[in-house]
């Protein structure tokens, strides 16, 4: 990477005026320290094309980028007609939603919430209670989700009270103390005092779908297929939840939390309102959620606790921290891509897919395309081979045919890979954790001996993939998206779209 | 949004988009009424939970349905096949299983939802979409009776083939009363919709013939029973402890036995589990000894066979049943209008199915009123010196 | 006048039930003892790398299963090939031996890299590897319950009363659990307290920069760390599934109540692991037993609240004073 010092190195005055120019009327007139400020920046841009086309699309405004995403999305139920995924779809965008929300309250108040699904929860009981026959409510829609907004901030302010007092991982117990007396509420609701104020574990059922100026949108469509129009209000709502979120990010309290989220310290010493400001950023997140959970429960028309299980809340984490912590983008990728990720991999022809697709851009990315690269797939290959022929001696019942509905791909390799019509239990614990150590040993490896131990330990791949792994997808995605984690977090801790952030010491 | 973020977003729903329409793209006729041919690979789905607390009923029910379709299809003349559907224990997450469910054309029928709740979130969808629910493990009595003046909970396209807690909590307590002489009895429940409804239908047989009942209700981050158990009289007869897991209901009777309490554990269908195995303690089961019976016990050996060195519950075979009256009304559609099919002819004639053979022992037929067995059937089991469960008889 | 009230202030004394009372207290520590021993871990790597180990549960659990295996390797637990007691000797030095193990590679491999990274990431990566590990063993031994069988090895002895004064009435299991717990505490507090390890351990808790300046091999002394917090929650696994089951979610309950367990206590600090351990297994206990045990959750965590309210700190943590 060369340095283009001399390149673009334009004189201060000229480069204030054009950092002004760029930031358009709105940037402060001290142009000089951004100018300064991003000086550092400028060196370490690519140059050439794409450096270029990267510049330019930087000066895209964000709403711009907005635009085209929700109309990308609205376009979906074109091209997709299962109602399944449209479905999904839908889910996508509550995570998506509960994501944003999360980020305010952990990626710009920097108050790691980890009540946050109560929230989540008091929106969709709020709307259930008033919109069903649990007390023969059926109030408008918009009032609905008006007063369950309103109080789910309202109960933010009071959960966030705490954070005068604590900080940190105390604040962050002290939230699940507060969820977990909720979930228990909600558990034991069926008779407070003689009143049932939440069905209990039976939840509450028949919620009248959303209706807006008169209009009854039902939850199906004839065939009990999901009603795209589900979709669209969803949409709708999280641009509106976006826009306002990026105004609000804009904004005195938005630059306020980034300050806050830096250094509190400092931040109180500059006469920042700083546990005002905590609780605004905790109330924010806490009326984002509440207004999720309406969306939930006017579609399956029932809300049960089960529903907001503690597993929830450490997806939305994952969801927001992958995508990147602090970023309105990232959050809505993260969510997207663990949802995707997650519904694509139940399907054991998917998942076989991906995950061989992923095994072989992870060797070319490593090996490069190269003898070297060449010399360990021939060498895979071989040895399948030859696994296959000693076994097949040994005892022909080990090297049957691949199960139905393995597409090409699997009955491909079922050729070649041992594939036993019952592998026996210790066989199967054995070779996935001899996988998994060889694997993490592999990465300690350098040279020759790397590309020895590779060979047998993609075979193994093959084998513990398509024995143990795709038999059970549904727990299989489970520990993908585990090793995704962990993988993407040591590769990019700062997520995939988040901002490298310079800590102070 | 920065321009990168932006772009990589707009490219990741374009290929998401993709990938999406190449996995999903059905057709866009409605699948309801859509034609199946009964020739070709017709589809039974399970729903139950596969991934989470009770992912022991995924394993089970799943591997009994795969046990009948793999016996029952061939003998019938027709292709089945199990498609998984996790609906974990959130009815939210089972919705959007019903969503897959649904939307693949080859479905003919439901095994589940197993849990209650579930099946309450999922049964509109379900009567729309004319696919029939029929679950081997979802007991809670409202899902197809009115129960307290309000409505049933459940549409007409919901069925079970096991009896409901109304029923299984009514004749436990009886049993109680006369059988074990019990003047004090502990209910325990788990805080979900199965333990909840047998606990209060117990709860309220005893408290009218005047059994002094102490009711627990515990929660699902209890993981020692040991201050529970604190809390019960000395002088209690019996403990019932209809759980769905059956170390809890061990774990119950190991710290009244170790707190110098003499109460007798009874416990339900959950507990029909090797990890249950406390000399004394009763089990009723919505099922009888499968080993007894010398035509069920090669089943049991078969699945055995399919499924080296693991166990089951009593969730387990009735999801075989409920394969069994999907596929039976499947093949009477399918004679009845000549090849070609569609869900709502498997709907429609899945009470008229009788089994002759059926797998929980005798017959099998509907109940004319609603969609719940004719006779539901329950067995006393009591739990032997060396842990093993013998099988007393029926109960009630 | 005085003497009728106190006669009369005796006679909730005499009502109080003192079998209920010695058995709630014996409940908490046993009860307590298990917290406490994965609060440890929790704490010790707080300590070390202000790291919330989401991990920590699931190689409890990992333990459990470890102790499982041996279990069976030995021909199961109402007729084992050699004496039941040597077994479950075994059991417990296997799974700590074997946590230790998975603790050690969990750290290398997926904390390490992220030593110099934002806070958070290294959250994420502990909760890939908890899922991670859970399903892994979801998929190789399935979501089953399953148990020791406890009550059947020797006979039931484990759970026949060894002490048994009056009011006080302790089975051999509840003993065996307390003692056992207590001995590796105080194993643990000599090694933090009394050996250069633990004084090395210590100082790298304070400050990790000083530390390395000091001459401390600060990656070996965070292997010692994760060593003995893991073994600590190996044996925990072990220890807990003799009273209750195995599978592959438990990891996840108990291990939220070794972190509130650590919390409580004073995070980052070790005595306050072990107070607040045996506080949350008394406050549990006492909840469930006097108070109610439907609504015990609410009223646990609203003590809980309160207690963090009326001491941010935790027990014995240190209130955070922060130089600019």
């Amino acid at each position: 990477m060369g340095s283009h010092f001399d390149d673009e190195l334009t004189s201060p005055v000229e480069g204030a005026r054009e950092a002004a120019a760029a930031e358009g009327p709105a940037s402060p007139a001290v142009g000089r320290d951004e100018w300064v400020a991003r000086h550092g920046e400028r060196r370490l841009r690519r140059g050439g094309p794409l450096g270029t086309l990267e510049e330019r699309l930087r000066r895209v405004p964000w709403w711009a980028w907005l635009t085209l995403f929700v109309v990308l999305f609205a376009l979906l139920p074109v091209g997709v007609t299962d109602a399944y995924w449209r479905r999904v779809a839908f889910d996508t965008v509550l995570f998506m939603m509960l994501a944003l929300g999360l980020n305010v309250v952990v990626g710009w108040g920097g108050l790691l919430d980890l009540g946050y699904l109560m929230f989540y929860g008091f929106g969709a009981f709020t709307y259930a209670n008033l919109r069903s026959d649990q007390f023969d409510l059926h109030l408008p829609t918009l009032l609905v989700i008006a007063i369950a907004v309103v109080g789910g901030a309202l109960l933010g302010i009071l959960v966030g009270l705490p954070s005068r007092r604590l900080s940190g991982d105390y604040l962050a117990i002290v939230t699940l103390f507060a969820y977990q007396i909720f979930i228990s509420i909600l558990i034991g609701g069926d008779d407070i005092f003689g009143v049932d104020l939440t069905g209990g574990v039976n939840g509450i059922l028949k919620v009248d779908p959303l209706s807006f100026f008169g209009h009854s949108i039902p939850v199906s469509k004839e065939g009990g297929e999901f009603n795209v129009a589900y979709l669209y209000v969803a949409l709708v709502f999280f641009t509106l939840l976006f826009v306002a979120l990026r105004l609000v990010d804009r904004s005195r309290t938005g630059r306020a939390w980034r300050s806050l989220r830096e250094d509190s310290l400092a931040a109180q010493l500059m006469g920042m309102p700083v546990p005002w400001l905590k609780l605004m950023a905790f109330s924010f997140g806490a009326a984002v959620a509440a207004l999720t959970g309406t969306l939930l429960v006017s579609l399956n028309g029932s809300v049960f606790p089960g529903n907001f299980d503690l597993t929830l809340l450490i997806t939305i984490y994952a969801m927001m921290i992958l995508g990147g912590l602090g970023s309105q983008a990232g959050a809505v990728l993260g969510a997207i891509l663990i949802t995707v990720l997650l519904e694509l991999l139940r399907e054991p022809s998917n998942s076989r897919y991906i995950f061989y697709a992923v095994l072989v851009l992870g060797l070319v990315a490593v090996l490069r395309v190269s003898v070297r690269l060449a010399v360990v797939a021939g060498g895979v290959i071989l040895l399948g081979v030859l696994i296959r022929v000693v076994v097949d001696l040994v005892d022909s019942s080990w090297t049957g045919s691949a199960p139905d509905g393995s597409g090409w791909l699997g009955d491909l390799l079922a050729r070649w890979v041992v594939e036993p019509d019952s592998v026996a239990p210790w066989l199967k614990s054995t070779a996935y954790i001899s996988l998994i150590a060889l694997a993490l040993l592999l990465t300690t490896l350098r040279g020759w001996t790397r590309l020895a131990v590779l060979v047998p330990v993609l075979y193994l791949a093959t084998f513990v993939w398509e024995n143990v792994l795709a038999v059970q997808p549904e727990v299989t995605r489970y520990i993908l998206l585990g090793a995704l984690l962990v993988v993407v977090m040591i590769v990019r801790p700062n997520g995939l779209l988040g901002e490298k952030r310079v800590e102070i010491v | 949004m920065k321009g990168r973020g932006g772009l990589v977003l707009a490219t990741v729903t374009l290929v998401a988009a993709a990938l999406a329409s190449t996995a999903g793209a059905g057709s866009s006729t409605v699948a309801r009424i859509q034609a199946i041919k009964c020739s070709s690979t017709m589809k039974l789905a399970v729903l139950t939970p596969y991934t989470g607390p009770a992912a022991f009923l995924g394993q089970d029910q799943g591997s009994w349905a795969n046990l009948a379709v793999k016996n029952i299809g061939p003998k019938l003349g027709l292709k089945f096949k199990i498609v998984a559907a996790d609906s974990t224990l959130d009815p939210a997450v089972a919705a959007t299983a019903a969503q897959k469910v649904i939307a693949d054309s080859q479905v003919v029928g439901v095994i589940g939802p197993a849990t209650s709740g579930a099946a309450a979130g999922t049964s509109q969808a379900f009567f729309d979409a004319k696919l029939g629910a029929i679950s081997g493990s979802a007991t809670n009595a409202a899902l197809t009776k009115s129960v307290g003046g309000k409505p049933k909970t459940a549409t007409a396209a919901f069925f079970r083939v096991v009896a409901d807690d109304s029923v299984q909590g009514t004749r436990d307590a009886q049993y109680m009363i006369t059988k074990l002489g019990a003047k004090k009895v502990a209910v325990f429940d788990a805080q979900e919709p199965y333990s909840q409804g047998l606990a209060d239908t117990a709860e309220a047989v005893l408290k009218a013939k005047g059994v002094a009942v102490q009711r627990f209700s515990v929660t699902n981050t209890t993981t020692d029973y040991s201050a529970i158990v604190n809390r019960i009289d000395k002088d209690t007869d019996v403990a019932f402890t209809p759980f769905q897991v059956a170390s809890n209901a061990q774990a119950v009777a190991v710290t009244l036995r170790e707190s110098g309490r003499k109460a007798i554990v009874f416990g339900t269908d959950g507990t029909i589990d090797p990890a249950f195995k406390f000399p004394g303690s009763y089990v009723s089961n919505f099922g009888p000894d499968l080993t007894l019976i010398p035509s069920k016990k090669a089943l049991v050996d078969q699945w055995k066979k399919a499924n080296p060195g693991k166990t089951f519950s009593a969730f387990g075979p009735p999801a075989y049943g409920a394969a069994q009256v999907l596929m039976q009304a499947t093949k009477k559609a399918c004679v009845d209008k000549k090849g070609t099919i569609t869900r709502q002819d498997v709907l429609r004639r899945i009470k008229t199915v009788k089994i002759k053979d059926w797998i929980l022992g005798g017959s099998f037929a509907w109940s004319k009123k609603t969609n719940d067995p004719l006779n539901g059937s329950f067995w006393l089991f009591q739990i032997q010196s060396d842990g093993t469960a013998k099988q007393l008889g029926k109960i009630g | 006048m005085i003497g009728p009230a106190l006669l009369l202030g005796l006679v909730p004394v005499a009502a109080v039930d003192f079998d209920r009372l010695f058995s709630t207290l014996v409940d908490s520590a046993t009860l307590g003892s298990i917290y406490a021993l994965i609060a440890l871990g929790y704490t010790m790597v707080y300590g070390i790398l202000k790291l919330l180990n989401f991990a920590h549960g699931d190689v409890f659990m990992i333990g459990a299963y470890i102790g499982l295996g041996i279990l069976h390797l030995f021909g199961g637990a109402a007729d084992p090939s050699i004496s039941i007691w040597l077994v479950l000797a075994i059991m417990v030095i296997a799974a700590m031996v074997g946590c230790a193990v998975v603790g050690v590679t969990i750290e290398r491999f997926a904390y390490r890299p992220l030593r110099t990274a934002p806070r958070i990431a290294p959250l994420i990566s502990a909760l890939g590897v908890s899922f991670f590990l859970q399903y892994s063993v979801q998929l190789l031994f399935t979501g089953q319950h399953r148990t020791y069988d406890t009550f059947l090895m020797d006979g039931g002895r484990l759970f026949e009363s060894v002490i048994a004064w009056g009011p006080l009435d302790v089975s051999l299991l509840r003993l065996i659990v307390i003692v056992s717990t207590a001995g590796l505490m105080l194993i643990l507090w000599w090694i933090v307290s009394r050996t250069r390890m633990g004084k090395a351990m210590r100082a790298t808790a304070v400050d990790r920069d000083a530390a390395a300046m000091m001459g401390i091999d600060v990656d070996r002394i965070i292997v010692f760390t994760f060593v003995l917090g893991s073994a600590l929650a190996g044996a925990g696994g072990v220890l807990f599934a003799m009273r209750s089951d195995v599978y592959p979610q438990m990891g996840f309950i108990v291990g939220l109540a070794g972190f509130v367990a650590a919390v409580i206590g004073g995070i980052g600090s070790v005595p306050g692991a072990m107070l607040g351990g045996y506080l949350l297994g008394l406050i549990e206990s006492v909840t469930q037993t006097y108070i109610t045990t439907q609504w015990s959750n609410l009223v646990i965590f609203s003590v809980l609240i309160v207690f963090m309210l009326v001491r941010p700190q935790g027990l014995l943590g240190r209130p955070d004073i922060r130089k600019v």
